[in-house]
C-alpha cells in the first residue's frame, strides 16, 4: 500500500466530477423508464379501455351487464313510473341529483362495484343490494343504506346514436 | 488479444451473410408512402391466403396509414381484429395440401431476410414442360400471384419489382413494428453514451493525475 | 444527520470499515490494465441480465401453446417490451463475450498460478452457471432453434453410462422436449443467476483474499499498490462507457445479427430446420462434440473441453513470473490456443461437410494437446529462460522487487 494516505482521500468532489455525477445520474433515471413503463397497461389492453355496446334490444326494466376495463357495468333501461320515482328523490347517504348521474333519463349507466368492499351487487326488486355486507342502492344506483359511503359510479360515456353507447370515453 | 476480438467480429459478418448468395438485394423503404402501398397490395394479392396474426386492423390506422384504406380492408372486422386470411384452413389444405404460412415474422425467419422474400416472390419462371416453378423455393405451392414469370415487357416487369418491394417493405413493418422508434432512440442513447464516456475519461484521468 | 445515521449504522453493522477494507483502502496494483476491466463489467451485465429478465418474466408465458405468443405480444404490445427484450438477448452475448475476455486475460497473464487457483476455480464454476442459464434461457423463446437445440443437448445426457436413456427423460419430464421442460427450465433460469450472484460472492471474497494479480505477475502487495476507490472505480466506469456504446450499437441498431432467423418459427417437434447451430458462445465446444465419432466420446470430450481450464493452475509448471509477454514460448502457445478456438468457432457454424470434420478433428486435437504438452513446455522454457535470460524488464522488476524485500527486512540493498 502507497505510504501517502491522502491517495486513500477523494478529496474535494471538483465540478468535472460533480458534472459526471449528474450526467450519469440522469442516464441512470432515464434507464428506469422502460423499466417502470413497461408495468403499465400494454397497447392490447388499451385497446379494450373502450366498450361499445348495442342497447337498443334491452326491453324497459331491463338490466344488461357488459364488461368494461374487467369490471362489470349495468345498463338499466328505466320505466317512466322509475324515473319519476328517482327524479323526485336526492338520495340518502351521497346526495346527488337524479339528472347528474344520467344523460338520457331512461338509460341508467353505472359500474357495477360496490363502493365499499368491491362486490358486484344484485338487481332486487326496486335498486340494487350488495350481498357482502348488505348495502344498498335504488335505481339511480345512489346509496340507501350502508356500510357503502358512495353512490355507484357513473363511467365516462357517450351517445353514438340512439342504440349504441360507447363506454370509456365521455 | 485484439486479434481474438478482430476474429469474433468476423465471426458475426460471417453469420451475417450466410446464405445470401443467389438472392437479389432490396432496398427496403421505411416511408408511410411505400409501406401503405405494400399494405395496399398485400391485402390485394395475398391477403386472401396469408395471415398476419400479431397485427390488428388497428396498429395500421395507428401507424398513420389511411383510415378510409383500413375500414375498406376490414370490412365489416372490428378495429381490433387479428388481420386474418379471407380463406379458411380447411378450404387452404384442399387446394394446395397446406395452409399458408403466416407472414408476421416472414421478413425474419427466413436466412436473408427481406431480401429472400423478395427474390422468391420474383423467383417464378415457366420450366421446359410448360409449369412454372420457383428458383428460390422450389417446393413451393404458391402461384406466381405478381405474374413475373407470365410477361417478357419491360414495363410490365419493372412495375412488378416495384409491387414486390412495396409488400417486403410493409412485410419487413410488420415483422418489427418498433424498428424505427428503435433506431431513433438509438441515436439518442449513442450520443449520450458518448457525452459520458469523454466525462468519463477526463474525470478517470483527473483522479489518476493525483498518482504523478 | 448523514454522519449519524452511518455511525448508528456502524454500532450495528461494519459499514464503514468494510467499504473501507474492500473499496476505498482496497490495495489494488497500480499498473493494472484496461484488461483488468472485464471483471467488473462481467459484474454489470450480470445485474443487466437479471434487471430484464425479472421484468420480461413479468410478461412472458411458460407454455408451448403461448410462449412463441408471449414473445410477439413483448416486442409489439409491451411498453418498450423490444428494448427490455433486445438488451436481455444481447445481454447474454456480451456476457459471454466479457466472460472469454476474462478468462483469455487471465490465461495470458497467468493469473491462474499460486495462490489464485482457488480463485480460478470458482470462475470455472461460474462459467458452467453461466453456460447452463444461457442454454436454458434459449429454450423460453419456443423457436424452431431453442427447440431442437434443447433437444440435441438434453439428448447429451444419454451418454450416461446404464441409465442414460432414463436420465433424458427425467431432464425433460416428457419423451420429447415439451411442456415440462419448458416450465422447468424456465423456473430454472429464474433461479440460476442468483446462484451466479451467490457465486459470484464466493469468488470477489476470493479475490480479495489473494488480491488482484498484475501484468507483471509479481508480487507487488508491499508497494506500488493504490486504493480501489476512486482510482479503479474511475477506471472501471470508463471502460464501461466503452462498453455501453458497443452494446447499445447491437442493441438499437443490429439486435436481429445475434438471432438465427429460425428462432423466428415457432417450435414444431415434427420438422427440424435444416441448419440447427447454437448460439455463437457454444460454437468451439459444439464443434468439439460433433469432430468424436463416437457418442460418448464426443460428450467426454466436450465436457472435458469445458472443464480441463481447472487444471491450469497444474499443468503450468513454470515458475517464471510475469504473463505470456515474458514467456515467448507460452505466448506463442496463447495464440495458437486463441486460433484454435476460432476454428473450432467456425467449425461449428458451418454444416458438417467432409472437409469441416477433418478441420474440426484437427482443431480438437490441437485443442488438447496445448493443454496436454504444456507440463512439459513450461518446464521446458522455464529452463530455457533461466539459462538465456529473462526479458529485461522482467529482469528490472525482479531487481526492484529483491531490493524493496531486502528494504523491508531493514537490510541494505547490496
Amino acid at each position: 500500500m502507497a505510504n501517502d494516505e491522502t491517495l486513500a482521500q477523494p478529496g474535494r468532489r471538483d465540478f468535472l466530477t460533480q458534472i459526471t455525477a449528474a450526467v450519469g445520474g440522469v442516464g441512470v433515471a432515464a434507464a428506469c423508464v422502460p423499466f417502470v413503463a413497461s408495468m403499465n397497461p400494454s397497447s392490447d389492453v388499451l385497446a379494450k379501455a373502450t366498450t361499445e355496446v348495442d342497447i337498443s334490444h334491452i326491453p324497459p326494466d331491463g338490466v344488461h351487464t357488459v364488461p368494461w376495463q374487467g369490471k362489470p357495468v349495468f345498463i338499466f333501461h328505466r320505466t317512466e313510473e322509475q324515473i319519476k320515482q328517482m327524479q323526485a328523490s336526492n338520495g340518502v347517504l351521497d346526495p346527488a341529483t337524479d339528472k347528474t348521474r344520467v344523460q338520457q333519463p331512461q338509460w341508467l349507466v353505472v359500474v357495477g362495484v360496490c363502493t365499499h368492499m368491491g362486490c358486484v351487487p344484485n338487481k332486487e326488486g326496486p335498486g340494487w343490494v350488495c350481498h357482502c355486507h348488505g348495502s344498498e342502492y335504488d335505481d339511480s344506483g345512489r346509496v340507501i343504506r350502508g356500510p357503502a359511503p358512495k353512490n355507484l359510479e357513473v363511467p365516462p360515456y357517450h351517445f353514438v346514436d340512439d342504440s349504441r353507447i360507447v363506454i370509456g370515453v365521455a | 488479444m485484439k486479434r481474438h476480438l478482430l476474429a469474433i467480429f468476423v465471426l458475426f459478418s460471417i453469420q451475417a451473410h450466410a446464405g445470401e448468395e443467389g438472392l437479389s438485394h432490396v432496398q427496403v423503404q421505411t416511408s408511410l408512402a411505400a409501406i401503405q402501398r405494400g399494405a395496399e397490395t398485400f391485402m390485394g394479392q395475398c391477403h386472401s391466403c396469408h395471415t398476419l396474426k400479431y397485427m390488428h386492423y388497428g396498429d395500421l390506422k395507428h401507424f398513420g396509414m389511411d383510415q378510409h384504406k383500413v375500414d375498406e380492408w376490414r370490412g365489416d372486422q372490428a378495429l381490433d381484429a387479428v388481420i386474418s386470411s379471407q380463406m379458411s384452413d380447411e378450404a387452404a389444405l384442399q387446394s394446395f395440401a397446406k395452409v399458408p404460412p403466416d407472414l408476421s415474422l416472414m421478413t425474419k425467419a427466413r436466412e436473408g431476410g427481406p431480401d429472400y422474400v423478395y427474390s422468391y416472390l420474383l423467383g417464378y419462371y415457366t420450366d421446359k414442360d410448360g409449369m412454372t416453378a420457383n428458383h428460390v423455393f422450389p417446393a413451393t405451392k404458391m402461384p406466381d400471384i405478381l405474374g413475373g414469370s407470365m410477361t417478357s415487357d419491360a414495363a410490365q416487369l419493372e412495375a412488378i419489382r416495384k409491387q414486390a418491394g412495396d409488400i417486403v417493405s410493409f412485410l419487413t413493418w410488420v415483422a418489427d413494428p418498433h424498428e424505427q422508434e428503435r433506431q431513433r432512440l438509438g441515436y439518442y442513447v449513442l450520443a449520450y453514451l458518448m457525452v459520458l464516456t469523454v466525462l468519463l475519461y477526463l474525470v478517470k484521468n483527473r483522479i489518476w493525475s493525483r498518482l504523478k | 444527520m448523514a454522519n449519524k445515521i452511518i455511525a448508528w449504522v456502524d454500532r450495528r453493522f461494519p459499514l464503514t470499515s468494510f467499504v473501507k477494507h474492500e473499496l476505498t483502502g482496497y490495495p489494488t496494483p497500480r499498473n493494472l490494465s484496461y484488461w483488468w476491466n472485464f471483471g467488473f463489467l462481467a459484474g454489470f451485465v450480470l445485474v443487466l441480465q437479471v434487471v430484464t429478465g425479472i421484468f420480461l418474466a413479468m410478461h412472458y408465458k411458460a407454455d408451448v401453446n403461448l410462449s412463441f405468443d408471449s414473445i410477439q405480444h413483448i416486442m409489439r404490445d409491451v411498453n418498450y417490451g423490444w428494448l427490455l427484450r433486445y438488451m436481455h438477448a444481447t445481454g447474454a452475448s456480451a456476457f459471454f463475450l466479457v466472460i472469454f475476455i476474462h478468462m483469455a486475460r487471465t490465461l495470458y497473464y497467468g493469473s491462474y498460478r499460486r495462490p489464485r487457483e482457488l480463485l480460478w476455480w470458482t470462475g470455472q464454476g461460474l462459467l458452467i452457471l453461466l453456460m447452463a442459464t444461457a442454454f436454458m434461457g434459449y429454450l423460453l423463446p419456443w423457436g424452431q432453434m431453442s427447440f431442437w437445440g434443447a433437444t440435441v443437448i438434453t439428448n447429451l445426457f444419454r451418454a450416461t453410462p446404464f441409465v442414460g436413456d432414463q436420465i433424458v427423460i427425467w431432464l425433460r419430464g416428457d419423451f420429447t422436449v415439451g411442456d415440462a421442460t419448458l416450465t422447468r427450465f424456465f423456473a430454472l433460469h429464474y433461479l440460476f443467476p442468483f446462484l451466479i450472484v451467490g457465486a459470484v460472492v464466493v469468488h470477489l471474497v476470493a479475490l480479495h483474499t489473494v488480491k488482484s494479480s498484475n501484468p507483471s505477475g509479481i508480487d507487488l502487495s508491499h508497494k506500488d499498490n493504490i486504493p480501489f476507490h476512486p482510482y479503479f472505480t474511475a477506471k472501471d466506469f470508463y471502460g464501461l462507457g466503452w462498453f455501453l456504446i458497443v452494446y447499445c450499437v447491437f442493441v438499437f441498431f443490429y439486435p436481429d445479427s445475434l438471432m438465427e432467423p429460425a428462432n423466428n418459427i415457432p417450435a414444431n417437434p415434427m420438422l427440424t430446420p435444416n441448419h440447427i447451430v447454437p448460439e455463437w458462445y457454444f460454437l468451439p465446444f459444439y464443434a468439439i462434440l460433433r469432430s468424436v465419432p463416437n457418442m460418448v466420446g464426443g460428450v467426454v470430450a466436450m465436457g472435458l473441453s469445458v472443464m480441463i481450464f481447472a487444471f491450469m493452475p497444474y499443468l503450468d509448471r513454470s515458475r517464471i513470473p510475469g504473463g505470456a509477454h515474458y514467456r515467448p514460448v507460452y505466448r506463442v502457445l496463447v495464440y495458437i490456443f486463441a486460433l484454435d478456438m476460432l476454428v473450432l468457432g467456425y467449425v461449428g457454424y458451418t454444416p458438417p461437410t467432409d472437409g469441416t470434420i477433418l478441420l474440426g478433428q484437427i482443431a480438437a486435437f490441437v485443442y488438447f494437446m496445448t493443454f496436454l504438452c504444456l507440463p512439459f513446455i513450461s518446464k521446458a522454457e522455464e529452463n530455457w529462460l533461466l539459462k538465456r535470460g529473462f526479458h529485461p524488464e522482467l529482469e528490472a522488476l525482479v531487481a526492484a522487487e529483491q531490493s524493496a524485500i531486502a528494504l523491508r527486512n531493514g537490510g541494505g540493498v547490496k
